[in-house]
C-alpha cells in the first residue's frame, strides 16, 4: 500500500487537530469501557450523542443515542483544551462497555464527524502538546511501530473472504470509470467515446448500488446490529436443544428424547461474555418423513450460511470422524453453493458425561461439553469468544469499522458524481468526486498512483500522435 | 584562455529550457550568459511545430504569469490556435497553437537579444569546471574558460544522442545537427545516474506533394484564442489549416512485414520510448484490432510548403516509410522531405535533483529539461524557467523558490521528477495533479505573478497589467455582492431565476444555468469588450468552484503544517527502529528537509510518518 503519492487528498499524518476518537479501556470485558474523544470540535460532538450539554470536567450522567437508538448509558466527562490527556479538547464517554456497544459508539461517533484514531495516536498528540516528555516519546514511537504492524495483519485479516471481493470489485469498477473519465479529459484528440456513449452514467449508477449493497450486507453492520449469529447445527438427538438451554439457563428450547423436536428454529439473544450472541436452534439434519420437519430441516440448511459462526454439535459417545467431515463438508458446500463465505465452525462433542473421558477424548472435536452436567461449558463460552473475534484484542473489529467508514465516505462521493453529471456538470468536476472516492477506497485496497492511472490509460486507449 | 568577464549564471543550451533559464536569470538582474552551440538554432522546435494542448498550456500560462518566454512567442509565431476541453471545465481547458518554425525561432531569439543582463556566446562546451564539490563555469571546444556562480545546464537529447533509421546508426542531437558527446563522456563521470530513452519522428512531407481535396480540414477556432494573457490577437501572423488523414489496413500491412527491419524491434534501441507517443510500429503490434490510427497533419510554417504528420513518428528505413506514406488517402504522391528517425539520449536521474533544480552533487550546477529524463517544449521550459530563478537566486545569495504541488504544475512536474524519477520521457497530463481544480490557465497569473514579482522575475509592464486586471476582478466581484436583485425584477426575469426571496448577483452567479453568457447579456456587456467578458468570467469561475476549493484549502493546510515541521539534517534515519528498512535506506538516501517531503517518499506511511516525527523533534531537542 502506498500512501501519498496518488490523486487526491494526501496522507493524513501527525500534527494534526482533526476529530478522532477510539476505545481507550484495555480490549475484553470490563466493568466500564472508555471512549475517547480528541481533537477540535470533541465536545460538540459529543453532546450529539449525549443530548445534554457537558461541563468542563463535570461527570454528566446521560444516554448516548444515536438516530433514536439507544447505545448504551454512562458518564461523559469533557477536558477543555489544554488541560487533557492530549492537549487538546478531549471528552470521554465512560460507558458499560463490552466491545460491541464501544463499536456502535465509534461508529456513531464517525457519523457525527470523527474518524477513528490510528494506533498511538492519542500519545502521539498527548506527546506534540508537551503532555509527555522526551523521554517518553521513544516508547510512544515504538508502540506505533508495532501495534502499526498489527492493525495492518489485522485489516489484512478483514480482507479475506467476500468482504474483499467485493470491495476489490467496486475499486476495478471505479478505476475503469476514472480511466474513461481521466482519458477523455487528457487526450481530447483521441477517438475515445463522448461519456454518454461510453455508458458513464449508467455505470456510475450501478456503481453507486453495488456500493450501497455492500455497506448494507457488510458483515459489520450484521453484528453491530443484529448481534453475532450462532447457529448450533447437528443430528437429531446430539443434544443441540439442550446445550441451547445450558447456555442460556432456563427452558428456552423443547428438549425431548424424540429425534426431530425441534421443528422450526429457535431464536434467543444472549450475552455470552458480554458479547451479545442470538443462538439458532436448528431442526436435526436428517432426512426426515414428516413433511413439517422437511421444512425444519431446510430451514436448518439455509441458516449454515446466514450465521457467523457454526456449533456443529455431535455426541461424543457415537463420535465418528467421517459424520463429522461430512457435516463440516455439508455447511462448507452450502455456503459454496451460495457464494458465499462460509462460517466458522466450532465443534462441539456434547454428552462427554457419558464417556470414558481417559479413552474417548474426543481427539476431533474442539470443545467438550455436557450440557447435563455444565461440564465444559465455559470452555465452550470462551471458545465462541475467541471465534467470532474478540479473542486478546479488537484491532481486527476496528480495522473493519474503519473500512466501513472509508465505504461510506466513497459511497458519498460516487453518489455526488452521478448527481453532477445527471446535472450536466463539468467533467472536470465529476472526475474531481471519483477522485476522492478512490483515495477513500484506497485506504482499504491501496492507492491507485496517477502514473498507475495512466498506465491504465495507455494499455486501454491507442494515444499518441 | 579564460574569458575576461565572470558571469552570475551560465546557461549551457539555446532550446527551450536554456532560453527560459537565460531570460529569466537575466531579468532578475543576473549577469547571464548563454551559450550554444549553434545561435541559429536558438528556440528550434525539434519535434512538432506545435505549443500548448491539455496539461500543456498550463506549463506556458506558468511560465507567462512569470514573465518567460513561450507564450510571448507563440503569440507572434502562432498560425493556428485551437481551444481544447472547452466543455469540460476551465481547470481542464487548454489552448494549443501551430507555430511557424521560422517566426517562432525568430520571437524568442528577438526577445533574448532585447533582453537586459543577456549575453549569448556560440560554442561548444566540453566540460564544467569544479572546484572543491562546487561548479564554478565550463570549458568550451576552443579551450576558451568562462567563469560563474551558477550553470545551468539544459542539453536536450543532445547528450550522447544517437539517431536510429532502420538499422542505420549515426550520432547526433537531432537530424542535421552534432550530438553533445565530449560533454556527456565528462558528465558520465561525475556522481550522477545516467539513463538511456529514446523518442521518434515522423517523416516529413512536401505539401506540394500531397492531395489536400482528400483530408479533412481542420480550422483554427474562432473566437481564436490567445496564449499569453498579455497576448493580442492582432500579435498573430496570418492563419493556416491542419489537416487530417487516417492509416489503414495496407499501412499496418506494410509496417508488419517489416517489422524486424526497425529499429526498436530489432532491438538496437536499449533506451525506454514514452507510452503515450509509441511509434507507429507500436501502435499497429499493440493495437492489433485498430483497423485505422488518425494522422494529425500539421503545417511546418507559412512560407514552407513542408508538414509534419503527426502519429507515423518512426524508426524503420527509408524504403519501408516511403511505402507505408503513400499506402495512405492524400498521401498516394508524397515526397518525404525529411526521413522519420528515433533518437536515443543521455538523462541524468532526477531522483539525484533537489526541488530547486539544483545537483545534489554538486553545489552551483542546475539541471533543466530532457537531461531530466521529461519530454516537450513546455517541460522543457517549465524547468529552464525555475531552474534559472534558482540560479539567479544563488547569485543573490537569497533561499530558493520551490513551488509546491498546490502552486503550480511546475511544482507538480519537479515534485514528481525528484521524488519518484522517471523510466519513460516525463510529460505533463492534468491527472498528475491532485489539485487540478485550482491549478488553472486562467489563474496561472493569480497563483504566480505575485510570487514573480517578489522573486523580481516580472517585468513592470506586466505587474501593472496584473494589478490593472485585479482592481477589475475586486470592483466587479463588489458590484455583484451588493447588487440585490428582487423577485419579478426585471434582472429576476432576464435571467429567468425564478427568485422567491431577494438574492445577490454573486449569490446567482453560483447557480449552473447561470453563466457568462447569459450574465453578459442581461447587463448589456458586449461580448466584443474582451476584458471585461475575462474578468467576469474569472468572477463566475471562483464562485462556481468556491467549495471545491474550499475541500482542497483544507488538505493543503495540512501540507503546509506538515512542511513546517522540519526534520534535522543531522538525523541518523539508519538507527529509527520504528521504521522498515527499505524507508530507512530511502529517507538517508533522500533527507527530506520537512515531513510534507517524506509523505512523498513512495512506501511512506502515517504510521511510519508518525514515527520520523517523534524521532525528529527528539533530534531537534538535542
Amino acid at each position: 500500500m502506498t500512501y501519498g503519492l496518488a490523486n487526491g487528498p494526501t496522507m493524513i499524518a501527525a500534527v494534526d487537530q482533526d476529530l478522532i476518537c477510539a476505545i481507550a479501556t484495555p480490549p475484553g470485558q470490563g466493568g466500564i469501557g472508555v471512549v475517547r474523544i480528541s481533537g477540535i470540535g470533541a465536545k460538540k460532538v459529543a453532546e450529539t450523542l449525549c443530548a445534554k450539554p457537558l461541563k468542563p470536567r463535570k461527570a454528566v450522567y446521560c444516554e448516548f443515542t444515536h438516530q433514536n437508538e439507544r447505545l448504551d448509558d454512562g458518564i461523559a466527562l469533557w477536558f477543555p483544551q489544554p488541560h487533557s490527556f492530549t492537549g487538546e479538547e478531549v471528552v470521554e464517554l465512560q460507558g458499560h462497555g463490552g466491545p460491541v456497544v464501544q463499536q456502535r459508539l465509534l461508529t456513531a461517533l464517525c457519523a457525527a464527524g470523527a474518524r477513528i484514531a490510528r494506533p498511538g495516536e492519542f500519545s502521539e498528540r498527548a506527546f506534540h502538546n508537551g503532555k509527555l516528555d522526551l523521554a517518553q516519546a521513544e516508547g510512544i514511537a515504538d508502540l506505533i511501530a508495532s501495534t502499526s504492524v498489527a492493525a495492518a495483519r489485522a485489516a489484512l485479516n478483514t480482507l479475506k473472504g467476500t468482504f474483499s471481493a467485493r470491495v476489490n470489485e467496486i475499486k476495478d469498477n471505479l478505476v475503469s470509470l476514472r480511466v474513461q473519465l481521466e482519458a477523455a479529459i487528457d487526450f481530447p484528440d483521441e477517438d475515445i467515446e463522448i461519456l454518454e456513449q461510453a455508458g458513464v452514467v449508467e455505470k456510475l449508477r450501478s456503481l453507486a448500488e453495488q456500493l450501497q449493497q455492500t455497506l448494507a450486507t457488510a458483515d459489520q453492520g450484521r453484528l453491530l446490529n443484529n448481534g453475532i449469529q450462532v447457529a448450533l447445527i447437528g443430528s437429531p438427538n446430539v443434544g443441540k436443544s439442550s446445550l441451547l438451554n445450558a447456555l442460556v439457563g432456563e427452558d428456552a428450547a423443547i428438549v425431548t428424547d424424540i429425534p426431530g423436536t425441534t421443528r422450526d428454529l429457535l431464536k434467543i439473544d444472549l450475552l455470552i461474555n458480554g458479547l451479545p450472541i442470538r443462538l439458532v436452534d436448528t431442526a436435526g439434519i436428517r432426512s426426515g418423513v414428516d413433511k413439517v420437519e422437511q421444512q425444519g430441516v431446510a430451514r436448518a440448511r439455509a441458516q449454515m450460511t446466514e450465521v457467523d459462526l457454526v456449533l456443529l454439535v455431535v455426541a461424543a459417545p457415537d463420535l465418528q470422524r467421517s459424520q463429522m467431515e461430512n457435516l463440516v463438508a455439508e455447511v462448507q458446500n452450502q455456503a459454496l453453493a451460495q457464494n458465499l463465505e462460509p462460517p466458522k465452525i466450532l465443534i462441539v462433542a456434547n454428552k462427554v458425561d457419558l464417556v470414558d473421558q481417559s479413552v474417548h477424548i474426543p481427539a476431533h472435536a474442539n470443545v467438550a461439553v455436557s450440557a447435563l452436567t455444565g461440564q465444559g461449558l465455559d470452555d465452550l463460552r470462551a471458545a465462541i469468544q475467541k471465534q467470532v473475534g474478540f479473542g486478546q484484542d479488537n484491532a481486527e473489529f476496528t480495522a473493519r469499522t474503519r473500512h466501513i467508514e472509508a465505504l461510506k465516505i466513497a459511497a458519498v462521493q460516487i453518489f455526488r458524481a452521478q448527481q453532477g453529471i445527471e446535472k450536466g456538470l463539468a467533467t472536470e468536476l465529476v472526475a474531481e468526486e471519483l477522485t476522492h472516492a478512490q483515495h477513500h477506497l484506497g485506504s482499504i485496497t491501496g492507492e491507485l498512483t496517477a502514473d498507475e492511472l495512466l498506465g491504465k490509460i495507455f494499455s486501454e486507449f491507442c494515444i499518441g500522435k | 584562455m579564460r574569458y575576461p568577464e565572470q558571469f552570475d549564471v551560465l546557461v549551457i543550451g539555446g532550446g527551450h529550457a536554456g532560453t527560459e533559464a537565460a531570460a529569466a536569470a537575466a531579468r532578475m538582474g543576473a549577469r547571464t550568459l548563454l551559450l550554444t552551440q549553434n545561435i541559429e538554432t536558438i528556440g528550434q522546435m525539434s519535434c512538432n511545430p506545435a505549443i500548448g494542448g491539455i496539461g500543456k498550456s498550463h506549463l506556458v500560462a506558468e511560465i507567462d504569469a512569470l514573465d518567460g518566454v513561450m507564450a510571448r512567442a507563440t503569440d507572434q509565431a502562432g498560425i493556428h490556435f485551437r481551444v481544447l476541453n472547452s466543455s469540460k471545465g476551465p481547470a481542464v481547458r487548454a489552448v494549443r497553437a501551430q507555430a511557424d518554425r521560422a517566426l517562432y525561432k525568430n520571437a524568442v531569439r528577438k526577445i533574448l537579444e532585447h533582453q537586459e543582463n543577456l549575453s549569448i556566446f556560440q560554442q561548444s562546451v566540453v566540460d564544467l569546471i569544479v572546484e572543491g564539490g562546487r561548479v564554478i563555469g565550463c570549458k568550451t571546444q576552443m579551450e576558451l574558460d568562462f567563469y560563474a556562480s551558477s550553470v545551468v545546464l539544459t542539453t536536450g537529447t543532445f547528450l550522447g544522442g544517437k539517431i536510429h533509421i532502420g538499422h542505420e546508426q549515426q550520432p547526433g542531437g537531432r537530424a542535421g545537427d552534432a550530438p553533445s558527446n565530449a560533454l556527456a563522456k565528462r558528465l558520465r563521470a561525475l556522481p550522477f545516474r545516467v539513463g538511456r530513452l529514446k523518442t521518434g519522428t515522423p517523416p516529413r512531407i512536401d505539401g506540394r506533394s500531397v492531395d489536400f481535396s482528400k483530408l479533412e480540414q481542420q480550422p483554427g477556432d474562432e473566437p481564436r484564442p490567445v496564449m499569453s494573457s498579455m497576448g493580442k490577437r492582432q500579435d498573430h501572423p496570418s492563419q493556416t489549416a491542419c489537416h487530417i488523414t487516417y492509416t489503414n489496413e495496407l499501412t499496418h500491412e506494410i509496417i508488419r512485414d517489416n517489422l524486424s527491419r526497425s529499429a526498436m524491434y530489432s532491438g538496437a534501441i536499449e533506451g525506454v520510448g514514452p507510452r503515450y507517443c509509441p511509434s507507429i510500429e507500436d501502435k499497429v503490434v499493440r493495437f492489433a484490432e485498430k483497423t485505422q490510427h488518425q494522422i494529425f497533419i500539421e503545417p511546418e510554417g507559412l512560407t514552407t510548403t513542408e508538414l509534419y504528420p503527426n502519429g507515423i513518428s518512426t524508426s524503420l528505413p527509408f524504403d519501408v516509410q516511403m511505402a507505408f506514406v503513400r499506402s495512405m488517402s492524400g498521401f498516394e504522391q508524397a515526397h518525404i522531405s525529411r526521413p522519420g528517425y528515433a533518437i536515443e539520449y543521455d538523462y541524468f536521474d532526477p531522483r539525484d535533483l533537489t526541488y530547486s533544480l539544483q545537483t545534489k552533487a554538486l553545489d552551483g550546477l542546475f539541471f533543466a529539461g530532457p537531461i531530466n529524463g521529461t519530454t516537450g517544449y513546455e517541460e522543457a521550459g517549465a524547468q529552464g524557467l525555475l531552474a534559472g530563478i534558482n540560479a539567479a537566486r544563488k547569485v543573490q545569495d537569497q533561499a530558493f523558490w520551490e513551488p509546491r504541488r498546490d502552486e503550480a504544475y511546475i511544482g507538480v512536474l519537479v515534485d514528481d521528477l525528484i521524488n519518484l524519477g522517471t523510466t519513460e520521457p516525463y510529460r505533463m497530463f492534468t491527472s498528475r495533479a491532485e489539485f487540478r481544480l485550482r491549478l488553472r490557465q486562467d489563474n496561472a497569473d493569480q497563483r504566480l505573478t505575485p510570487i514573480g514579482s517578489k522573486l523580481g522575475v516580472i517585468s513592470s509592464a506586466r505587474q501593472r497589467f496584473y494589478e490593472q486586471k485585479m482592481r477589475e476582478l475586486a470592483a466587479l466581484k463588489k458590484d455583484f455582492a451588493g447588487n440585490c436583485i428582487m423577485p419579478g425584477s426585471d434582472l429576476d426575469q432576464r435571467l429567468s431565476l425564478g427568485l422567491r426571496k431577494e438574492t445577490t448577483l454573486l449569490d446567482a452567479l453560483r447557480r449552473p444555468e447561470v453563466t457568462v453568457e447569459t450574465v453578459s447579456e442581461a447587463l448589456g456587456i458586449e461580448t466584443s469588450n474582451e476584458q471585461a467578458i475575462t474578468v467576469l468570467r474569472q468572477l463566475e469561475i471562483e464562485t462556481k468552484y468556491a467549495g471545491y476549493i474550499k475541500r482542497q484549502d483544507d488538505e493543503i493546510a495540512k501540507i503546509r503544517r506538515h512542511e513546517t515541521m522540519q526534520i534535522p539534517e543531522q538525523i541518523d534515519y539508519l538507527s529509527i527502529d520504528g521504521l522498515s528498512n527499505e524507508l530507512r535506506q530511502k529517507l538517508d538516501q533522500q533527507r527530506p528537509a520537512s515531513l510534507a517531503r517524506a509523505a512523498r517518499i513512495p512506501g511512506m506511511t502515517p504510521a511510519a510518518l508518525s514515527v520520523l516525527l517523534i524521532h525528529a523533534k527528539k533530534a531537534a531537542s538535542l
